[in-house]
């Protein structure tokens, strides 16, 4: 920061003198023009006038009391009352003795004595002032965050404005930095380590900031913006970064991703301008491939098509716009394998934008907690489907549903599910819960006692898309959960990679030593599918038996 | 005029240019202004009419001008005239502003 008030000191301040008589004002002027933009005003109301024109920004006002048409005293008055320029310090100039002591009391900042000191005492009784009423104002907006030692977000946010002031004619960009998945750092790490990277994060953008001018704060969390003349900043404040962390964070030119929102349009306001960067930021959000993103149409265009969702949601589901498909599980333990269950998985067939993929809305409603909405109603279509089936067909297929990371932190889940396959005439045993493995890292301990309450009333967890999040082999002992569903990334590469076999080997023995079912994903060939039979593996899921498919032609596989 | 003629009519020009960071240039342009009769005119217009306050103001403006450039021997009358305005007196003022006339012409004679 000192860097930054530096460089902002090198600027001209602005003074006003409000002097009737023209030799004192050009006195002053002489005095102060090499270090100040000196304004002049030979009346009070002229100065008034002058102060409202400039929309306040001056740093100080040389008052002259005894003049015509408005005196000083009377323009002080007016000036302390006001709500946007009263804060502006004032000094007096003045030759009476009575009237310092006067004017002191009015709350003028100082007085300098006529006939003037010579100029290098006016010059540092000036100086003192500005600095004074400035680093007065700085401390009530501030605070620096503790953790990093850069700006708040409050007193960011304060300073941008000096920085617009004094830079007002330089094109900004404004730029939000971000790490990925910060949150499992700190639930994998320690707090006491996430800090420290904060810290490094912190460093690395000081050091970026030594050549660059500008300033930066840490908003909140792991989000930090960046406030600078525009300029190509982005690749190398991002190996400032990177290198800052490499000490402690292996994966760390993975980590950060930083949204630039160039050129920022002076008319916004500091806020969405903010909004903007993090909005591009956000749009890179856990793609471990992309460092900077830019603020521009296709972002427009995505945040448009998104609020549009967002928008759409209620009717869609009063409209029954989304349709449950479901996916087959096998169970290839036997000679043939057999239907043992199916995942129920959503669509959203838009009557403007056609199908759209889960992969773009689900995210979307995850982020902003939209997503219970869908749950409950696939939860619904699900159960209901199982009766279905048991009263065309004379059987029971169980049915998964995913229960998202904010379903779990419903107090009501377990007698809501219960409501829900009572409703639907079935058992609970035959309605399981998919729940996240992210979902566990998250909020440990409230997490397991929701998931003990479902597992009591009879329903089957199935911890989903393992191996995708962090667990440690610890968590695994210590989580409730009945079936381990293999993510599809190590599916994928097992009759291909001997590292991928012997790992999907080494999970089926933990599985079998914690005596809990496996179901392996995204299967889509024999090859591994009959590895998977060889190595143990309980049930698949995959494009080998089928894709996820409607209710009826489901059919087909009872 | 020269510095050293507005030295010997007893002005303080070393003082009066270190006001002007040592511009003597500036300084001689401003002394010619700290002259110019319309102030001294008003302020014998108004001690004649007898109304003190706006002399007192003039005075005292004049005064501060004065006391800025160091032209010490008419800033000392003024400073005379001002602290007499100030407390009002109706006394007569005829030969202090005689006195300033004259000294204010010495002045004005090396322009």
């Amino acid at each position: 920061m000192s860097d930054f008030v530096k460089k902002r000191l090198n600027k001209k301040r602005r003074v006003l003198i409000v002097d009737d008589e023209e030799i004192n004002r050009l006195l002053l002027q002489n005095i102060l023009a090499q270090d100040y933009d000196v304004m002049l005003a030979s009346n009070g109301e002229e100065a008034l006038e002058i102060i409202h024109r400039e929309n306040g920004k001056i740093s100080l006002i040389l008052l002259d009391l005894m003049m015509p048409v408005m005196d000083g005293f009377d323009f002080f008055e007016i000036l302390k009352k006001d709500p946007d320029y009263g804060k502006i310090p004032v000094i007096v100039l003045t030759s009476d003795k009575e009237a310092e002591v006067k004017s002191l009391n009015l709350g003028v900042a100082d007085f300098i004595p006529k006939p003037y000191d010579v100029p290098e005492v006016i010059l540092v009784r000036i100086a003192r002032t500005i600095q004074l009423f400035e680093d007065k104002n700085i401390i009530k907006a501030t605070q620096f965050d503790d953790r990093t030692g850069l700006f708040n977000s409050e007193y960011f946010y304060e300073y941008s404005t000096f920085f617009d002031e004094f830079n007002a004619n330089d094109s900004k960009d404004v730029i939000a930095v971000n790490v990925n998945r910060f949150h499992v750092i700190n639930a994998m790490e320690g707090r006491a380590f996430g800090d420290q990277v904060l810290s490094c994060i912190a460093k690395g953008i000081k050091a970026y900031l030594e050549h660059a001018e500008g300033l930066a704060c840490r908003h909140h969390a792991d989000l930090f913006y960046l406030y600078l003349k525009s300029g190509d900043h982005e690749q190398a404040l991002y190996e400032s970064i990177v290198s800052a962390l490499s000490g402690i964070l292996e994966d760390a030119a993975g980590r950060i991703r930083i949204g630039v929102y160039k050129n920022a349009d002076d008319s916004l306001e500091f806020g969405k301008k903010m909004d903007y960067a993090l909005l591009a930021c956000n749009s890179i959000n856990g793609d471990y491939n992309r460092q900077i993103a830019y603020y521009d149409e296709t972002i427009i265009k995505k945040e448009q098509y998104e609020e549009k969702l967002i928008h759409d949601l209620d009717r869609a589901l009063e409209q029954h716009q989304f349709v449950v498909y479901f996916q087959p599980k096998y169970e290839i333990l036997g000679e043939e394998p057999t239907l043992c269950s199916a995942e129920a998985l959503i669509r959203w067939n838009h009557p403007e934008l056609g199908m759209i993929s889960p992969g773009v809305f689900i995210p979307l409603f995850e982020n902003n907690g939209l997503i219970s909405k869908v749950d409950r109603y696939v939860w619904k279509v699900a159960a209901l489907q199982v009766a279905r089936w048991r009263d065309t067909f004379g059987k029971i297929i169980p049915v998964s549903v995913n229960v998202s990371r904010v379903d779990m932190l419903s107090r009501g889940l377990t007698e809501e599910m219960k409501g829900i396959v009572k409703d639907a005439g079935i058992d609970a045993d035959v309605f399981h819960l998919e729940v996240t493995e992210s979902a566990y890292t998250d909020s440990q301990s409230d997490l397991i006692e929701r998931v003990a309450g479902l597992r009591d009333a009879g329903f089957a967890i199935e911890m989903d898309d393992f191996g995708t999040g962090y667990s440690s082999l610890n968590m695994l002992t210590s989580l409730p959960f009945d079936i381990l569903k293999l993510d599809m990334v190590f599916v994928r590469k097992i009759h291909t990679d001997e590292k991928a076999l012997r790992l999907v080997g080494f999970i089926l023995d933990i599985a079998k030593f914690l005596n809990v079912k496996v179901i392996a994903e995204g299967v889509e060939n024999k090859e591994q599918y009959e590895l998977l039979k060889s190595l143990g593996c309980d049930a698949i899921q995959g494009y080998y038996f089928s894709k996820p498919v409607p209710a009826e032609e489901f059919a087909k596989f009872i | 005029m020269t510095v050293d003629e507005l030295k010997k009519l007893g002005a303080d020009t070393e003082e009066g240019i270190k006001r002007c960071a040592g511009n003597e240039a500036f300084y001689m342009k401003l002394v010619p202004m700290a002259l110019d009769e319309s102030k001294y005119s008003d302020l014998k217009k108004q001690i004649g009419e007898k109304d003190f306050n706006a002399a007192f103001e003039t005075a005292h403006a004049l005064k501060g001008v004065l006391a800025n450039l160091s032209l010490t021997p008419l800033c000392d009358i003024i400073c005379e005239i001002t602290e007499l305005l100030r407390a009002k007196q109706d006394t007569d003022y005829a030969p202090l502003l005689e006195k300033l006339d004259k000294v204010r012409g010495d002045f004005t004679a090396i322009l």
